[in-house]
């Protein structure tokens, strides 16, 4: 199928969260006494929605390059991803940033819907021409109209690194379905490290292993249909998903619930751990540590299960920027996302030597390097793009219901049949949207 | 309340007439803050109690429909966390009269007697009170968590280190001891402040007597602190029931731990915001005041008669 049929999904979900909120609360706090200091058509601010170092140093490459071809000044407020997250809607309301960090899909649409977000299809106008169609879908609002303008995306993988598999002497490119993974981690396993790194602390990790096992069992209409309610939990399709998933628990470390993203990462980094199934985003955290260790990362798309479905899904996420309806300075927040969204706005991103693949497709990817290519191969294999289940599913269940569900699951896999029951159950006491 | 009891005075005892201005600074003194108390306490408490029989997403008030008791319904028959929520709320509360309060009367006692190194002790339960609760989560987090410092004492890596918050078995307990940490120091603090008040007289009374220490605590200490029971009753019971900022330091809004302040906070933050969440308050107001108000009327009548 072709591009058009890369439909991307509804969506919400979440970047890595550290647990400074406290700094968080002080960047919102922050915000809103610049934005009363400061005013007029040169002046903007944008709001950025991480506080990490990489990301930052990203962002600010993107901010001077900004502020050195338009001559405007742009005031940089930061906010810890997930305060940022669960103050949105007041933040939208009071007095926002003119331009802003936040995700595609659902998580869009839904505060599009509110009118709470600037509707920039004008700007698509201009820049469309840089975007597959598929990143034109997840920008575009229930209304038809674009309130969003892609930065980069990232594909949840196997990740694992290249001199641990030297060392079992596997091939990357022999794991190709189910049992050369079993193989791999009874590899790992019989080496006395941890198969599969998984942390589920979080409550929505866990989630990135649901939807790939879903969509490799029963495809990604199944995986769609389950998550807009068309399907239902306690069919036995869904069921099957958590008989493969329990194949895979004997090889996870034991604390999976102690450990969030961030610690099933070190159990990677640390050389404890043979495989993690995460977004590709952490190669910066990678790159922190040390040039060595970001060259050894490596990413392969999760193997077949079903020959039927091959590995046709992948879940990749798209972060971006949105222009708020409510800030001071809405003319220059567009003026800045069409600056981010073009080629030079891009370059300047990744000229901060900062890990991103870029959503825009006219980027001279010659300086990607080895991993970023990679990242880039395992998303061609892909026919269907789904977000993630917490960007894919209404975010009032996603969030309160199946992440303690699963966290749930891990505690006692043999409940799985009540914890679906439930999961269904809870679906059906939602109330109409 | 405050008016009538305001006027009470003038007409029973014919004391001379407040002035005008005397009247006006009474006014401002008790209708200033009434004002303010009404208009961010309880109009807010009010809109929450109807909202909680509403779908609402929280931003454009035209969306706001009406649900009858369906975001209660949906509560206690189709989610499962509610009661994991309530039995660890019942967990914190059980826990607070049964071993922290106590052990805080305890200590309060002991200090109060001048034990050997009683102002070192009095120093280091109190110190942990001083701190917040976020702080306290922030601080037992480094402690406790995978590559935190005791399991570096213990010379564990995070992919054997002990689980202290992700074994579901045990991690009320392990909130239970941080909690205490600063619950206890809280409790002795109150209840020093009250043993001071006690007259020696009584006690030395008791002695000669020939009632034994703990007689001397139970028929005589006791009773005479009986207002400062009452608010460490009371304290006690906000305290478990309230219980939030420590559980989010460390678990989120994931449900890793549930208790009923996270079900408020995850059903109404962020854009999955529903009105489950002001269902969820209104219980949880429900559930704290209720035992207060009898228990307190209970002991004003005992006052009384």
């Amino acid at each position: 199928m072709g591009d058009m049929d890369r439909s991307v999904l509804t969506s919400q979900g979440f970047r890595p969260n550290r647990r400074q909120f406290l700094i968080g609360a002080a960047g919102v706090l922050g915000a809103g006494a610049f934005m009363s200091s400061c005013g007029g058509s040169s002046s903007l601010s944008f709001g950025a929605r991480t506080v990490d170092e990489s990301p930052t140093t990203q962002l600010k490459g993107l901010i001077s390059a900004y502020e050195a071809a338009s001559g405007n000044t742009v005031v940089y407020n930061a906010t810890e991803s997930n305060a940022f997250q669960n103050n949105l809607s007041q933040y939208l309301q009071g007095t926002p940033d003119d331009c802003f960090q936040w995700m595609a899909g659902f998580r869009m649409q839904f505060f599009a819907e509110q009118g709470l977000l600037t509707d920039i299809s004008d700007v698509w106008d201009e820049i469309g021409d840089q975007y597959n169609d598929s990143y034109k879908i997840a920008s575009t609002g229930l209304d038809g109209k674009q309130y969003f303008v892609p930065q980069s995306w990232y594909p949840w993988g196997l990740h694992f690194r290249k001199s641990m598999l030297a060392d079992l002497g596997i091939d990357p490119d022999g794991i190709y379905d189910w049992d050369d993974f079993l193989g791999m981690l009874d590899g790992m396993k019989s080496k006395g490290l941890v198969g599969f790194a998984a942390g589920d602390k979080g409550g929505w990790e866990a989630m990135g292993t649901f939807d790939i096992l879903n969509a490799r069992i029963n495809g990604y209409q199944y995986h769609v249909d389950l998550m807009a309610g068309r399907e239902q939990w306690t069919d036995a399709r869904t069921r099957e998903v958590f008989t493969y998933w329990e194949q895979l628990v004997p090889y996870m470390n034991d604390n999976v619930l102690d450990l969030e993203w961030d610690g099933a990462m070190q159990l990677l980094l640390q050389r404890k751990a043979g495989a993690m199934l995460m977004g590709s985003w952490f190669g910066g955290n990678f790159l922190e540590q040390s040039q060595e260790d970001y060259d050894d990362l490596w990413i392969i798309p999760f193997p077949e299960i079903n020959p039927e479905h091959a590995r046709d899904t992948i879940d990749a996420p798209i972060d971006g920027f949105c222009v708020a309806a409510n800030g001071e300075n809405t003319d220059g927040g567009k003026d800045l996302i069409k600056f981010a969204g073009s080629k030079e706005g891009m370059q300047a991103m990744l000229d901060t030597g900062v890990p991103m693949t870029s959503a825009n497709k006219n980027q001279d990817t010659s300086s990607y390097d080895s991993f970023q290519k990679q990242q880039l191969a395992v998303m061609d294999e892909a026919k269907y793009i789904t977000q993630f289940l917490d960007r894919d599913t209404r975010p009032d269940f996603a969030g309160p219901v199946v992440g303690p569900a699963f966290q749930q699951w891990f505690r006692d896999p043999s409940s799985i049949d009540g914890i679906l029951e439930s999961l269904q159950e809870q679906w059906d006491a939602l109330p109409p949207l | 309340m405050s008016v009538t009891t305001a006027g009470e005075p003038r007409s029973r005892r014919r004391r001379r007439l407040s002035s005008r201005g005397d009247r006006a600074t009474l006014g401002l003194f008790v209708g200033l803050p009434t004002f303010f108390h009404v208009l961010l306490v309880w109009l807010p408490a009010l809109a929450t109690i109807l909202l909680s029989f509403t779908f609402w997403t929280g931003i454009n008030f035209s969306d706001i429909t009406w649900a009858g008791v369906d975001n209660y319904d949906n509560i206690f028959f189709s989610t499962p966390a509610f009661y994991d929520a309530l039995r660890n709320n019942a967990i914190w509360l059980g826990w607070f009269f049964l071993i922290a309060t106590p052990l805080g009367v305890l200590l309060a006692y002991q200090i109060d007697r001048e034990i050997r190194g009683h102002r070192f002790y009095q120093s280091a339960y109190y110190i942990p009170v001083v701190l917040s609760l976020a702080v306290t989560g922030i601080i037992w987090n480094f402690m406790l968590r995978p590559d935190g410092f005791v399991n570096g004492l213990l010379g564990r890596d995070i992919d054997n280190a002990v689980s202290f918050f992700g074994n579901y078995d045990i991690n009320i307990y392990v909130i239970m001891v941080m909690a205490s940490w600063r619950h206890i120091g809280y409790i002795m603090l109150l209840y020093l402040a009250g043993l001071k008040a006690v007259d020696p007289a009584l006690r030395e009374a008791a002695a000669i007597d020939g009632a034994t220490e703990w007689e001397t605590f139970r028929k005589v200490v006791l009773p005479t602190m009986r207002p400062v029971n009452i608010i460490i009753v009371v304290i006690t019971m906000i305290e478990s029931l309230r219980a939030f900022d420590m559980v989010y330091v460390i678990y989120g809004t994931s449900a890793g731990l549930p208790i009923l302040g996270i079900l408020v906070f995850q059903n109404i933050a962020g854009e999955g915001a529903s009105m489950k969440g002001a269902a969820y308050a209104v219980i949880l107001f429900v559930l704290s005041i209720g035992p207060i108000i009898a228990y307190l009327r209970q002991q004003f009548r005992q006052d009384v008669s």
